[in-house]
């Protein structure tokens, strides 16, 4: 028997797009990412049209057949062309493009409806709120309600790198982040879907004696924990990743241990579990107010209807401000767009995620062997922008190609862009605000993906009466108001 | 006979083929060489290590990738010969054309389903990712780093147009003839887009048409950039920004910053959707067209053309006057062979002997610049094909972006140049 191949650069068949359809996929977008389809050096030239044919056939209706999102760049272009760019020529602050658009939603019988009523609600159905309702749910409160505005991975859950490292610089992250850690290397039998964990490393370098500092005092900071980060020299770092151009650093940091993920699958995996328990989980459904009585929360209102609720979790990631500002809590978060790109698929040339401190650059190497890597921009201003700009490809390949001269031939194939939700200390917004039973679950700048596992876990406890942790009171919103009472998180990369 | 018998399509250097040393015609495609010296595989497939070759002809399936001069991925269809080229096939075991990692693809007949794979336990699923890693990427990381070409200078246009067939060629007319400063870019080697084709169908504006644009945009200031693909359009600085690659010489990136935008891409080689459809020696219908007409290729002896209509009888016609037996075939169900194509079957049992399949059908609207800039498109569930929305006069939702000829939906040429004269008009500003 043959296969009939409709995505040749990613060898995905009819077959595998009817059982994606099958698994609740009915949307190109996430039918791409299910399959992998359009995903490849084509990026869906020849094969949208054929698939979106066959989820014709197997039932969607025409009206809700969207193409997937165009991203730049049209062709594979090489870093290396890229670096020929100026980005001084380039000013910070466009939107990008595409110019966002508003999710559009399968047709009406594709969906199924709101429940009038739930225990609890969540908002946002990214990695912190799928992953707190299938701790949730595990333990024992199962009447739970996911809501999200698009289909799973439309936000920062699946725009995201793939890092998981315990390499911080305060015990709170590190502690989150070692259980996160362990939860990934279980997660595919404990959740029955892959995520590819793959324990490359970490490998951090420093290019001047102040960085060099932070690197020292958190590796004191990570063996009092018993990981085993090391600080390496330029000739040691070199044997861990050897193109690397050791004039860009004096030294480094590594921990054998770290690793990266295949994002997408967490929150399939989540969702699917907690789905199986009772948990309720509703995309492209909107919240557009919240209703209050007294000090409480009674109702989530969304552009399909409002839900009576004992309990809202706000965990809408770079939304959650807006959805704070719905129920009259201001919130100090500040969304700010960080941007991205991957490259072609090349056998394995790189094992750790590779960060050079001061400047925004990380790059790592997918399990699929993409070259996948975002630079952070200081002059990038705050808002919920998810365009892709000409002036990241220039810093990106310019900064890259730097640090490792042999990049310059890798070719890049799609860039995007999602938002870190950045608070003013670098950590998290937790527990109640403004209202007793409106709970805060955001604020994470951009390692909530990383932290979600061990966090679900705590907040579950929480809610179902297990004992609550210190960091609920040490992050809730009131630290803003004595200022000095948190340390502030200042390893963020990206 | 594996190219017309024409001098100038002789072989006049050679390449170096995983070792085997091909003639080939300096200039012309390392795919057009492999196919003449009877060479269809030239790849394998990402997943399962099917065999491939190049399918579009046209730079776009990216089926055809191999290792040229120590680069990974190139594409054999778009990257030029000259003597002494090494070209090695990539992601196989040892070579493509005899790869023992093609038995991934014989002990799945029904796919592999890689979510659920080796998820029931902690250390089998941990050595399936680390062997698995094993396996995944095509090509190897590049020999040496390349060096950045010079750094370029936004270039004002009063208008760009996308795109040199019928219908760009129409638009950069009407606005060359207004005094309009245009840059007309083309992906492609040669100006014409599918009249390249050489089909005389009824209407088809003579291939003679692209010339006559190009000294009418160069005599009102403009320029024609062939082989210059238009790698994306960005917003930075607050209006469209166009990369373009221009392969040709002088070569290297090139900014431009035009006020508006004609979009006439055209479209894109679709998979023939049918059972090991994939196999070496099926192409494009229009690649193929091209190729047998400016390099002379003739892939094989017996062709038989999976389509019908107009555009159908025109290749088979080509293919028959350059000496291949053709059969016109409406429709298939499973190509036959493996490493390359020796039939077709048609499902009830009947089958058809050849070696060159050729897809006629009509290509997908290529839409992806027009979507950057927001452009709706619309699903065409008859055609199932997504094409940009544009009204009579090119214009589409997004000020400054007319669209035109194929991208907007099928139509033929003629239709095409007709369109893409009114959207050059209306882009006059």
């Amino acid at each position: 028997m043959g296969k009939t191949l409709l995505c040749a650069c990613e060898d995905v068949s009819l077959e595998e797009v009817r059982r994606a359809f099958a698994a609740g996929h009915r949307d190109l977008e996430s039918v791409k990412r299910y399959t992998g389809f359009g995903t490849g050096p084509c990026q869906g030239k020849s094969c949208l049209a054929l698939v979106a044919r066959e989820l014709l056939r197997l039932g969607a209706t025409p009206g809700e057949i969207a193409p997937f999102t165009s991203r730049p760049p049209g062709q594979p272009t090489p870093l290396a062309a890229l670096a020929a760019l100026d980005p001084a020529t380039l000013p910070a602050g466009h939107q990008g493009v595409p110019p966002e658009a508003p999710p559009r939603r399968p047709g009406p019988g594709a969906l199924p409806p709101l429940p009038e009523r739930a225990d609890v609600v969540i908002i946002g159905g990214g990695i912190l709120g799928l992953s707190l309702a299938y701790e949730l749910a595990r333990r024992g409160r199962r009447d739970v309600l996911v809501l999200d505005q698009a289909y799973l991975n439309a936000g920062a859950s699946g725009r995201n790198g793939g890092g998981v490292r315990a390499q911080w610089s305060t015990s709170d992250m590190v502690t989150l982040a070692l259980r996160s850690l362990a939860l990934c290397r279980r997660f595919a039998v404990d959740l029955g879907i892959n995520v590819w964990f793959r324990p490359g490393g970490y490998l951090f370098l420093a290019p001047d004696g102040a960085q060099v500092a932070r690197l020292e005092r958190n590796a004191e900071l990570h063996a009092r924990h018993g990981m085993r980060t090391r600080l390496l020299s330029p000739e040691q770092a070199l044997e861990v990743v050897p193109h690397l151009d050791p004039s860009r650093f004096v030294a480094a940091s590594w921990n054998p241990d770290d690793g990266v993920v295949f994002p997408w699958p967490f929150l399939w995996g989540y969702a699917t579990q907690a789905e199986a328990m009772g948990v309720k989980v509703r995309t492209f459904s909107r919240v557009t107010g919240l209703r209050r009585s007294g000090d409480r929360l009674t109702h989530v209102e969304t552009d399909r209807g409002a839900v009576a609720c004992q309990l809202v979790v706000n965990a809408a990631g770079a939304w959650s401000k807006q959805v704070a500002a719905l129920a009259g809590v201001a919130t100090p978060n500040r969304p700010t767009r960080h941007e991205i790109l991957v490259g072609e698929p090349l056998e394995p040339f790189l094992d750790p995620l590779v960060s050079l401190l001061g400047t925004g650059l990380y790059f790592s190497q997918s399990q699929r062997g993409e070259l996948v890597g975002g630079m952070g921009d200081p002059d990038e201003p705050e808002g919920i922008v998810l365009g892709s700009s000409l002036r990241f490809l220039a810093r990106f390949a310019r900064a890259s190609t730097r640090l490792m001269p042999r990049l310059g031939g890798v070719k890049v194939v799609r860039q995007w862009a999602g938002c870190y939700d950045v608070t003013p200390d670098n950590n998290p917004i937790l527990g109640p605000a403004g209202y007793a039973n409106f709970h805060q679950l955001h604020g994470f700048v951009g390692h909530g993906f990383m932290m979600a596992p061990a966090m679900a876990e705590l907040y579950a406890d929480w809610l179902t009466g297990r004992g609550k942790h210190e960091l609920f009171d040490r992050f809730s919103l009131a630290r803003f108001a004595r200022p000095g009472a948190a340390v502030g998180e200042d390893f963020i990369i990206g | 006979m594996p190219r017309l018998p024409d001098p100038r399509f002789d072989a006049d250097c050679t390449i170096v083929f995983d070792g085997q040393e091909i003639p080939a015609r300096a200039g012309e495609p390392i795919a057009a060489a492999l196919l003449a010296a009877g060479r269809p595989l030239v790849a394998r497939s990402a997943k399962y290590h099917r065999p491939r070759g190049p399918f579009c002809l046209a730079g776009s399936c990216h089926s055809c990738l191999v290792r040229v001069d120590g680069q990974p991925n190139v594409r054999a269809c778009r990257t030029p010969c000259r003597g002494g080229l090494v070209v090695r096939t990539q992601h196989a075991l040892p070579t493509a054309t005899h790869d023992l990692l093609g038995v991934i693809d014989r002990v799945t007949p029904g796919g592999l389903d890689h979510h659920h794979l080796g998820t029931s336990s902690v250390p089998l699923n941990r050595a399936m990712v680390a062997f698995s890693r094993r396996l995944t990427g095509i090509g190897k990381l590049p020999d040496d780093p390349l060096l950045p070409p010079a750094t370029p200078r936004e270039e004002p246009f009063d208008v760009l147009v996308i795109g040199a067939g019928p219908a760009g060629l129409g638009a950069a007319e009407a606005l060359a003839e207004a005094g309009r400063r245009v840059l007309l870019a083309d992906s492609e080697p040669r100006a014409g887009g599918r009249l390249r084709c050489r089909y005389r169908l009824p209407g088809e504006p003579p291939p003679s048409l692209a010339g006559q644009v190009e000294a009418r945009v160069r005599s009102a200031g403009g320029e024609v950039a062939i082989d210059a693909p238009v790698l994306g359009l960005w917003l930075d600085g607050g209006s469209v920004l166009a990369l373009l690659h221009q392969r040709a010489e002088p070569g290297g990136l090139r900014l431009v910053r035009p006020a508006r935008v004609v979009l006439c891409a055209g479209g894109t080689a679709v998979p023939a959707g049918i059972e090991d459809g994939d196999r070496p020696g099926v192409f494009w219908g229009r690649g193929l067209a091209v190729a047998l007409a400016e390099h002379g290729t003739v892939p094989g002896r017996r062709a038989a053309v999976l389509g019908a209509g107009d555009e159908a009888s025109e290749l088979a016609a080509r293919l028959d006057e350059a000496g291949m037996v053709v059969t016109l075939v409406p429709a298939a169900r499973r190509v036959l062979g493996r490493g390359r194509v020796r039939g077709l079957a048609d499902g009830s049992g009947g089958e058809l002997g050849c070696d060159t399949v050729a897809v006629v059908q009509p290509p997908a609207p290529a839409t992806e610049l027009a979507r950057l800039l927001g452009a709706p498109v619309a699903f065409d569930a008859m055609a199932a094909a997504f094409a940009v929305t544009a009204d009579r006069h090119g214009r589409t939702a997004v000020p400054g972006l007319f669209a035109a000829g194929e991208v907007t939906g099928a139509m033929d040429a003629a239709q095409a140049a007709e369109a893409g004269r009114r959207a050059g008009e209306a882009a006059r500003g």
